[in-house]
């Protein structure tokens, strides 16, 4: 069947009923745990022809035969590597004659079990290798498409997609499977899923399993804006819950049966049953969607671009869109020396960085000579797509890097970019297509930069019409209206503003401009960037290529989308603004303290930054630095500690205090006659032999100090000897243990045993996670459940 | 049997409100300005930045449980009453491991060596809570693959250490996941390292 018949035809008349569950169905037939499914459905023909049969029956158009985990990794499991074609075409053969020439067989795979890197052990062009070894038999045993599904990766689904679309152009059906939060387990929502698979060249995208079909629903609405092919809704028979130790799917048929033309109206093309269901699930079914029109896609194609973990639709009156530009080796030496070095530590940065400071893409760039950029961008494409959401622009003037970048991405990705050169457009063209990317359109011919907006316009004109060719439209590209610098030319940024208007007016496309290049060779580059950025808005750029850290650039940016109406009811522009002005009124109130006051607030917020400047305004106001420590600081802290005690102050907040004490204390030390620190005690503290556990005993050191305590600090996992021969030689008030474990935990009682024996006659106190008061009591120790009771306890020890 | 299933990066949403609740913040009585609000996401922020989330599963059959003890693949016993009780009626168990990675630790002690416990503190909370949400990420990635088999594992997990389930079995635990291959050490007192690494246990139902 070619790929333009049957099913192509099918969806665009009525809604195609699918099948419904056969794992589950198997397993009420007799299939045993623990056996490999596709080769106990070969070697038990009958019943698995019995189950397609049902659902042919039921009023399935489409069954999907056996071969869900008839892929090397999984059949290798049980001993069937080697047979991962032949189980693949039987499979088909059988489900065809179960179902005859008029229901159509989909060769079904699944997951491989494995992960791709960077998230696994499998590497990209195995997994690819792999699902083409079961397509061959798929295809070879007659399959009338290809279903992709209970994905939860999207790199393994773009191999599986890849792997299809490389063997032959046949009708393939991918689906996702997202969780109750709307993501699949490693982060993808149904709409960045959509614009990945379908601009890669699935002809039918949607969701199974996991969920019911009424959180179905809300997967199928939130895609159906930017489907612009038909969508799929295989839900379970409601969510999996145990009953007496037994896994129940409990949505009855007829309830099941009532979600289909609900799922129809959201905009579902193509709907079955997963897990739990049965043929009557799909009886159902059939029947409520019966005589249903469908809902076709809303449009041909979408300007959009996407990342494993994010998306974004480059359409209608949005506020500029600003594409980082940091990552980038150029002018930037400490990046040039990593990336020489094959390290990744600042790009991982400049990602987060540029994420947080409001952009909405990031341009990627490792053109360093010495580097094989191949292998780079693959490395750094993986790093990124755990680091940032954000969908990326891969910007090389390479054509191998595009094509590594293109293949590896495990999104939509932007081309950085595809000109009006013979070799580019011939090459990256076609490339461009196959992965169903977009790309920044250069308007620059073999050899020549035009000068003027007219000759750019021809330029632009003729790429586009060399792209038509590959099935791009408008939607796809952004035209890149070059910027030059004005110090060479000063009529530069004229003819850009010129292009960019007649893309905006004439032409109707996305624009784009590398802002800073109009500034090059210009000292107060920030301001010809800044004042070029607010024309090109105003002539109607859609987005920047700028640093999204320059405080300017973004602040005229927000400016920019309030006056060309692009931040809708100014709000962003609001929301950003009020932040700032809040600060002040904190700032003016600490003004009206005095001196004292101002001391003992900077100990109760934990300001270490001023600390010390207050302290000396303090004492240059006359008050004597034992007065600060016994009236004001040691009366904040002890204040700080019952804030924390109830519960006011979380842990952060206590610390931030006590180090804004042992700061203040750190600094007054000289000024004091005799010095406060570790007149009142001193304390021998340590985290027992074997346990390496020891944040809590740093608190309890911390906040020890900070009452006035001398506290020696013997570290972690340290032996009853050295506890002992410091004890001795120390002679301490009091000896602090501290454990996490119950197995390390017993070596307290050690350590006290053994000073026991050695005549040390010393308190001990005891704390730490699996520690109990009870446990405490009954060796002998007083016990202590977090740092501020331990300086009570200590406080109560010496007293004693 | 199934192989020991490795996970060199899982990728988690970083749980935000339950290394604020570790960290002791009550949401009706903890008082946060603006910039101890600002300042907390920024270490833990800081923090993400130092952490590889990796794991491993193991799927195997439970051969006996007589409700004292639990014997596994390769005649393994786990001598635990409470273990038994737990996976009363499974046929089978999940062993799990997970890790935040050692350059956290070392972010961690640099903070600290450096007087800055108040990083510390967070780094610790942030670190502890990934891997926690490591585990569970794995038990949920496990359910999706347990769906079509008409199965669901139970939902809760058990840890060598916890009850009468003796930490000395992490050595086991330890050894069968091949916890090495993630980065994971254990010592001769059977604590894991780096310090934020965890090991779990639960049945799968039919």
């Amino acid at each position: 069947m070619s790929k333009s018949g049957g099913i192509q035809r099918l969806w665009r008349k009525e809604i195609i009923v699918l099948d419904g569950a056969t794992g589950t169905e198997l397993q009420k037939k007799g299939l045993p745990a623990g056996v490999c499914p596709e080769l106990w459905c070969l070697e038990n023909p009958q019943i698995t022809k019995e189950i397609h049969a049902s659902y042919k029956l039921a009023g399935a158009q489409v069954v999907y035969a056996c071969t869900f985990g008839a892929n090397r990794f999984k059949l290798e499991q049980y001993g069937n590597k080697g047979n991962t074609y032949s189980i693949n075409r039987d499979l088909i053969r059988l489900a065809r004659q179960a179902v005859g020439p008029k229901v159509l067989v989909a060769g079904d795979i699944g997951p491989t079990g494995l992960f791709i890197e960077p998230f696994g052990p499998l590497a990209f062009e195995e997994a690819v290798d792999a699902f083409k070894e079961q397509i061959h038999g798929l295809i070879d045993g007659g399959c009338d498409l290809i279903v992709i599904e209970t994905m939860i990766d999207i790199q393994e689904t773009r191999a599986a997609l890849l792997a299809v679309k490389e063997i032959k152009d046949i009708f393939t059906m991918v689906c996702m499977t997202y969780e109750n939060d709307g993501h699949t387990l490693n982060g993808t929502d149904p709409v960045s899923a959509l614009i990945t698979l379908q601009s890669l060249g699935a002809d039918a995208v949607g969701c199974n399993c996991s969920t019911g079909p009424e959180k179905m629903l809300e997967f199928i609405e939130l895609m159906k804006p930017y489907a612009t092919v038909p969508l799929i809704a295989k839900p379970n028979a409601g969510v999996p819950r145990l009953e007496n130790g037994k896994t129940i799917f409990d949505m009855e048929a007829p309830v099941f049966g009532s979600f289909g033309r609900e799922l129809a109206e959201a905009g579902a093309n193509m709907i079955g049953g997963c897990c739990g269901t049965t043929p009557a699930h799909i009886r159902e079914l059939a029947k409520a969607l019966a005589g249903f029109s469908p809902k076709p896609p809303v449009r041909k194609s979408i300007g959009a671009v996407s990342s494993s973990r994010g998306y974004l639709i480059l359409e209608g009156n949005n506020p500029l869109y600003i594409a980082g530009e940091r990552i980038n080796p150029t002018g930037k030496k400490a990046l040039q020396q990593e990336l020489l070095e094959g390290k990744t530590s600042i790009i991982r940065q400049m990602a987060t960085e540029q994420e947080k400071q409001g952009a909405h893409l990031l341009d990627v760039n490792v053109g360093q000579p010495g580097i094989d950029e191949v292998m780079t961008i693959k490395s750094i494409i993986g790093l990124l797509s755990t680091v940032t959401k954000l969908p990326l622009i891969v910007d090389s003037s390479k054509i191998e890097t595009i094509a590594a970048a293109l293949r590896a991405y495990p999104g939509r990705m932007l081309i950085n970019s595809i000109s009006g050169e013979t070799e580019k457009m011939a090459r990256l063209l076609p490339l461009a297509a196959k992965y169903g990317a977009m790309f920044i359109l250069l308007p620059l011919t073999d050899g020549e930069i035009p000068q003027t907006a007219v000759k750019r316009q021809a330029v632009i004109k003729n790429i586009y019409s060399s792209a038509r060719k590959f099935g791009f439209t408008k939607n796809d590209f952004i035209v890149d209206c070059l910027v030059m610098a004005v110090a060479s030319d000063p009529g530069a940024a004229q003819e850009t503003l010129k292009t960019l208007k007649w893309c905006t007016e004439n032409f109707h496309s996305k624009t784009i401009l590398g802002l800073s290049n109009v500034s090059f060779g210009m000292p107060g580059r920030i301001w010809l960037n800044a004042a070029f950025l607010a024309m090109a808005q105003l002539s109607g750029l859609t987005m920047a290529i700028a640093n999204p850290g320059s405080t300017e650039l973004m602040n005229i940016k927000k400016a920019g989308d309030v006056l060309t109406a692009k931040d809708k009811g100014t709000q962003k522009y609001i929301e950003h603004f009020s932040d700032k002005q809040n600060v002040m009124p904190g700032a003016a109130a600490i003004e009206i303290l005095s001196p004292r006051e101002k001391v003992s607030a900077a100990i109760m917020e934990g300001n270490r930054e001023n600390i010390v400047s207050l302290i000396e305004l303090a004492l240059a106001a006359d008050i004597t630095a034992s007065v600060l420590v016994d009236k004001v600081m040691i009366p904040a802290i002890v204040r700080v500690g019952d804030l924390y005690e109830k519960k006011i102050y979380f842990l952060p907040q206590l610390m931030a205090s006590a180090e804004a004490m042992k700061k203040a204390l750190g600094f007054l030390e000289p000024h004091l006659k005799k010095s406060a620190a570790g007149n009142k005690g001193k304390i021998l503290i340590a985290t027992v032999k074997g346990d390496i556990h020891d944040i809590g005993k740093n608190i309890v050191a911390l906040l020890l100090r900070n009452y006035g305590y001398n506290v020696i600090d013997l570290g972690k996992d340290i032996s009853t000897r050295d506890i002992i021969a410091a004890a001795k030689k120390e002679s301490p008030d009091v000896i602090g243990l501290s454990a996490l474990m119950t197995t390390t935990m017993v070596n307290m009682k050690e350590v006290m045993d053994t000073a026991k024996a050695e005549g040390i006659k010393t308190n001990f106190m005891i704390g730490g996670a699996v520690v109990t008061e009870s446990y405490a009591r009954s060796i002998g120790a007083a016990f202590a459940k977090d740092g501020v009771e331990a300086v009570r306890v200590v406080e109560k020890l010496i007293k004693r | 049997m199934s192989p020991v299933n490795i996970f060199d990066t899982i990728a988690i949403d970083p749980p935000y409100k339950k290394v604020y609740h570790r960290l002791g913040f009550q949401k009706k009585t903890t008082e946060l300005t603006a910039k101890q609000r600002k300042e907390t996401d920024l270490f833990i922020e800081e923090a993400l930045s130092f952490i590889t989330v990796k794991g491993c599963t193991l799927r195997t059959v439970i051969n006996e449980n007589d409700g004292s003890n639990v014997v596994i693949t390769g005649d393994l016993t786990f001598a635990s009453r409470k273990l038994s009780r737990f996976l009363d009626g499974c046929r089978e168990v999940l062993l799990m491991g997970a890790t935040a990675g050692s350059a956290i630790m070392e972010a961690i002690a640099d903070k600290t060596g450096n007087d800055n416990l108040s990083a510390a503190v967070v780094y610790d909370a942030t670190a502890s809570e990934m891997t926690d949400a490591a585990l569970d990420w794995l038990m949920a990635y496990v359910n999706s693959q347990l769906r079509r088999e008409g199965k669901k594992l139970l939902p809760r997990r058990f840890s060598a250490g916890y009850a009468d389930f003796q930490l000395e079995n992490q050595k086991n635990i330890h050894h069968l996941l091949e916890m090495s291959k993630i980065g994971v050490a254990i010592s001769s007192g059977f604590i894991l390292r780096p310090e934020k690494s965890v090991t779990a246990i639960t049945g799968i139902c039919d």
